[in-house]
């Protein structure tokens, strides 16, 4: 394997994820480097967020990602030869009110690169502008929309049934504009 | 009395409280409740650890309120309603008595 200050966040995300699977603990890719990889890079993250569905201890984390040279400093997991950071953030695995089920599984060099959809990456980013009025995260769903193929009639029904037909219509008009 | 399913006393309270006034910080829920500070604040940060509530600072105090993108936001609110109407009516009315009238210049917040 490469050394780890020359693999990509998403080759990190792909090793970190193998090492935690070998030790029965289950983490998806979620967050901004998910832009990444369905941007083609066109968006980098330094913050990887990697959501444990097999509810485990954090103890249990904190040990397994020391073994990897990772030290816990406040929110993060930090290695002294990477720039990226690497962050548990609480499940459940949604967007919005809504479980997420579908996984894609990507072969890196490092690993099985385990993400969300596409069409969840982009509710998930929209969840950041809904609620939290970030015009990035608007911005990373547009990016994503317009490098992979996603399926706008399920992010719409998401919206509608997360009461934000208005702020979803920002999200089209946008996306038409870049698509001109 | 939802201390049995939440298994602290004061994790209710702190829910309860920003439930009936959108948000609130350390020591004013301490003060509502006369309960201990430390305990509070153990609680509000466990509950935004676990991605239940958020934070934000206005000037030296931080303050919590609800994440609008927990998802079972709204189940949650839905069982606070319910519990609030099992208060009296004078802790109701306390609680939801939401006065957060305009503070005069220069004068110093709480430090939490």
């Amino acid at each position: 394997m490469k050394s780890i200050n020359k693999i990509t966040s998403l080759e990190l995300a792909a090793f970190i994820q193998d090492h935690l699977k070998a030790k029965g603990i289950d983490v998806i890719l979620s967050g901004g480097t998910c832009v990444t990889f369905y941007s083609n890079n066109t968006y980098v993250s330094m913050d990887l967020d990697l959501i444990d569905i097999s509810f485990t201890k954090k103890r249990d984390i904190r040990e397994a990602m020391r073994e990897i040279g990772f030290i816990e400093e406040g929110r993060y997991f930090v290695h002294p030869e990477t720039k990226f950071f690497v962050e548990f953030p609480p499940g459940p695995l949604a967007v919005g009110e809504e479980p997420v089920r579908k996984i894609n599984e990507i072969k890196q060099s490092t690993g099985i690169l385990r993400i969300i959809s596409p069409t969840d990456c982009v509710k998930d980013r929209l969840a950041g502008y809904y609620h939290w009025k970030d015009l990035q995260c608007l911005e990373q769903a547009v990016l994503v929309a317009t490098h992979t193929k996603i399926n706008l009639k399920e992010v719409e029904t998401w919206s509608k049934k997360e009461g934000m037909e208005d702020k979803f219509e920002d999200f089209i008009d946008k996306l038409s504009n870049k698509e001109l | 009395m939802l201390e049995p399913l939440l298994g602290s006393t004061n994790a209710e309270r702190v829910l309860i409280f920003i439930y009936s006034r959108d948000e609130g910080y350390v020591r004013e829920i301490a003060r509502f409740f006369n309960s201990d500070p430390d305990s509070i604040q153990k609680q509000l940060k466990r509950l935004e650890s676990g991605g239940v509530l958020v934070s934000k600072t206005a000037g030296k105090t931080r303050l919590y309120s609800f994440n609008p993108r927990y998802p079972f936001l709204k189940e949650l609110m839905m069982l606070l309603e319910k519990a609030l109407q099992f208060y009296t009516d004078e802790e109701r009315e306390k609680l939801l008595m939401n006065r957060r009238r305009p503070r005069r210049g220069g004068k110093p917040y709480e430090i939490d």
